[in-house]
């Protein structure tokens, strides 16, 4: 369910789906710079009211997804 | 006399920050942009704790008013930097090259005014969640390391989704600029080329001439490659940088070294033809050495004029 948003989010900002994408992909293999993954972590915070406070852990989508979840839950 | 909610928020006369422009923006400069009622700003750089702490000791033994320091989050000694400034007591923190976010909890606690520099509206908002007192919105007419958006493009942007007030930074060098920056919402103006021909400002001789002497088209942009592009002044050091990084046989790692110790050799050494001359896109009109004090009451007292003189068209 997180997964499929944050895919959504990530393709908004690529302007493309992008099959290649999978869990395991770095956020600095997706192809955006780091304004887009900016844009992407307040996209996240706005969607989940959470505080995304631990950036240098965060490598891959995979990452973001269990960051969000460990926060929602 | 032009007075915002930033001169009140930071006891300052002015609303105008100098810098921090790394190999530049020393204690003796910090000192006398401060003294003469803005806010002068230390260049972090790469510091370590033990050399900040030094610069900022004798930064107070100058100026007995408010002054910044400026922390490059990219710097190696980042987190020692980080318990540096709340040991010395620094009021006032501008951030660069980087998310701040992971020490912004401790600055606050230590009761520190956090004025990150951001590129974008989302950076601009995320740093206004974690609690930033302010934000520097820098456009890419700006000198150094350097965002995508122009200044006109951008404070608008960033003043329309924060609440914090907005500073504008990027191709100011006279009241013209001061008093645009406040019609696109900002409460304040960062200037950093425009100190370095101050008198007080002990940069290399020569970089001072190369600032002195620019025309409109001499700055370039370099490291676009690598994803932090650096404006500076044309050079045989941006020439050759340039050819090697459309040189695809010439590795980042390669280009990265390039890079390594050119603004130390153009600011100390005055080596202004292999250094890296860093300066902004208005270098071209900065045309004198003044003191800190002439050159911020100068600009002040130009914008009143201008925003004045822009009432003629209202009808």
């Amino acid at each position: 369910m997180v997964f499929k948003k944050v895919m959504g989010m990530i393709a908004e900002l690529k302007g493309e789906e992008d099959d290649t994408i999978t869990s395991e992909t770095a956020l600095l293999d997706l192809n955006l710079d780091s304004l887009d993954i900016a844009e992407l972590i307040m996209n996240i915070e706005d969607e989940y009211s959470i505080n995304v406070d631990d950036r240098e852990s965060i490598k891959t989508v995979g990452d973001v997804v269990n960051f969000i979840e460990s926060k929602i839950n | 006399m032009i007075k915002t909610i930033i001169c009140e928020g930071l006891e300052i006369e002015y609303p105008i920050f100098q810098g921090g422009m790394a190999w530049i923006a020393n204690a003796e400069l910090a000192a006398a942009v401060s003294n003469a009622g803005g806010l002068g700003i230390i260049a972090g750089m790469n510091s370590n704790a033990e050399q900040l702490k030094a610069e900022i000791r004798k930064t107070k033994e100058m100026t007995s008013k408010p002054f910044g320091v400026n922390v490059m989050l990219m710097s190696p000694f980042a987190d020692e930097v980080a318990r540096t400034v709340i040991e010395e007591g620094v009021k006032v923190l501008t951030t660069g090259a980087g998310s701040p976010s992971k020490y912004m909890p401790t600055w606050l606690a230590a009761g520190i005014k956090i004025i990150p520099v951001v590129p974008s509206t989302a950076i601009a908002r995320k740093m206004e969640r974690d609690g930033a007192f302010a934000v520097v919105a820098e456009g890419g007419e700006s000198g150094g390391h350097v965002g995508e958006l122009t200044t006109m493009a951008l404070v608008p942007q960033v003043c329309d989704v924060v609440n914090i007030p907005v500073i504008a930074a990027g191709g100011i060098a006279d009241g013209r600029g001061v008093a645009a920056a406040f019609s696109l919402g900002a409460v304040g103006v960062q200037l950093g080329t425009r100190f370095i021909t101050a008198k007080e400002c002990n940069v290399h001789r020569n970089y001072k001439d190369r600032v002195l002497n620019a025309r409109d088209i001499d700055t370039v942009l370099t490291g676009k490659r690598l994803g932090h592009p650096v404006r500076s002044l044309k050079n045989r050091f941006t020439r050759n940088y340039l050819e090697k990084e459309y040189d695809s046989s010439i590795s980042n790692e390669e280009l990265e070294k390039l890079g390594l110790g050119v603004l130390r050799r153009a600011a100390i050494e005055g080596d202004i033809v292999e250094g890296c001359v860093i300066a902004g896109q208005i270098a071209s009109m900065v045309k004198k050495e003044q003191t800190c004090r002439e050159i911020i009451v100068e600009l002040f007292e130009e914008a009143e004029k201008v925003m004045r003189g822009n009432l003629q068209w209202v009808k």
